[in-house]
């Protein structure tokens, strides 16, 4: 994960940058509510400039899962 | 936002206020779906606007026709929010011993038609804002009885509450780039208002306004239209009142 990609996630969870990795979930994060959800789509949207689509939005709850979809969107988040 | 170009849906917006609103709206070159219950009025609609038969208060009406203005322009950008009936009851009237006290099924009635309508047309409109990215607007008519007018209980509770979730949806809809504001007239010289005002009631609220008379549709009507060209403005409550204060 670059730091452009965990920079956003940390500025829209309010997490620090070294908690997050793809393992963390949805459920293990207090402030990643569904109004965090609606923000983490605008910013990668935005940011990524893709289009996330409700079956996407769904999927997103993991990093890894966030990961997963931007690759098929042809988003490469590197190291 | 610019109006011209874009698809607007006024609800109440067959006369009165509404068709105010609907026509100004047209004529700086929005498409126009006016949405009212009253079929006698929608046939009288003037030319370039297009009316459609819709109750606020039933949810799956207005999903109807939320997806037939999307399927038939491609699009919805404004969401005027007018419907309503104004509404006075005493909470006391010491003269009817019987039943002295406001009847709670017009209390209900009334934030059926004036608040719990508000809620269900806009959910099935930012519904498809959000889901085709739309960064529409929505302007919530309230009214000067948000403050609490005496008189009206019901009524101003429920224009109290439209100010409230329309601060609410300027804050959770942002994100969007949806923006939420709301106009709340003051007296303004329509039907409506000759209806459930007395003329001695008209003459003591035309004094108390500084500016010494009703408001016109037209200028509630240009204050909806400003608030939608502003693309900043979020989350406002905006006075037409003439100065008067309640």
């Amino acid at each position: 994960m670059d730091k452009r990609f965990l920079a956003l996630l940390s500025e829209v969870f309010g997490l620090r940058e070294c908690d997050i990795h793809p393992g963390l979930k949805k459920a293990d994060v207090g402030t990643w509510d569904s109004l965090r959800q609606m923000d983490l789509v605008t910013t990668l949207e935005r940011e990524y400039e893709v289009a996330l689509d409700i079956p996407d939005i769904l999927r997103m709850i993991s990093v890894a899962g966030i990961l997963e979809v931007l690759q098929e969107k042809g988003v490469v988040v590197g190291n | 936002m610019e109006i011209r170009g874009a698809v607007s849906l006024v609800t109440g917006g067959a006369q009165g206020l509404g068709l105010a609103i609907a026509g100004h709206l047209a004529d700086k070159g929005s498409t126009v779906v006016v949405a009212d219950v009253n079929a006698d009025a929608l046939a009288r609609l003037p030319g370039g606007l297009e009316g459609v038969r819709m109750d606020v208060t039933i949810p799956e009406e207005t999903k109807a026709v939320t997806a037939d203005i999307l399927e038939r322009h491609g699009r919805l950008d404004i969401l005027v929010n007018n419907a309503g009936m104004i509404f006075s009851e005493p909470f006391v009237n010491i003269m009817n011993p019987a039943a002295m006290m406001h009847d709670y099924g017009h209390f209900r009635d009334s934030l059926r038609v004036n608040l719990d309508s508000v809620f269900i047309v806009s959910s099935a409109a930012v519904e498809q804002m959000v889901r085709r990215r739309i960064k529409g607007v929505i302007v919530n008519i309230s009214s000067i009885s948000a403050r609490g007018n005496e008189g009206q209980t019901a009524y101003s509770a429920a224009k109290a509450g439209v100010n409230a979730m329309t601060v609410a949806w300027s804050k959770e809809l942002g994100r969007w780039g949806i923006r939420c504001n709301a106009v709340a007239p003051g007296f303004i010289d329509t039907d409506s208002t000759r209806g459930a005002l007395s003329e001695s009631i008209v003459k003591h609220v035309q004094s108390s306004t500084p500016l010494r008379r009703l408001g016109r549709p037209s200028e509630v009507a240009q204050a909806v239209a400003a608030i939608i060209e502003n693309d900043f403005l979020n989350g406002v409550v905006f006075d037409v009142n003439g100065g008067l204060i309640i």
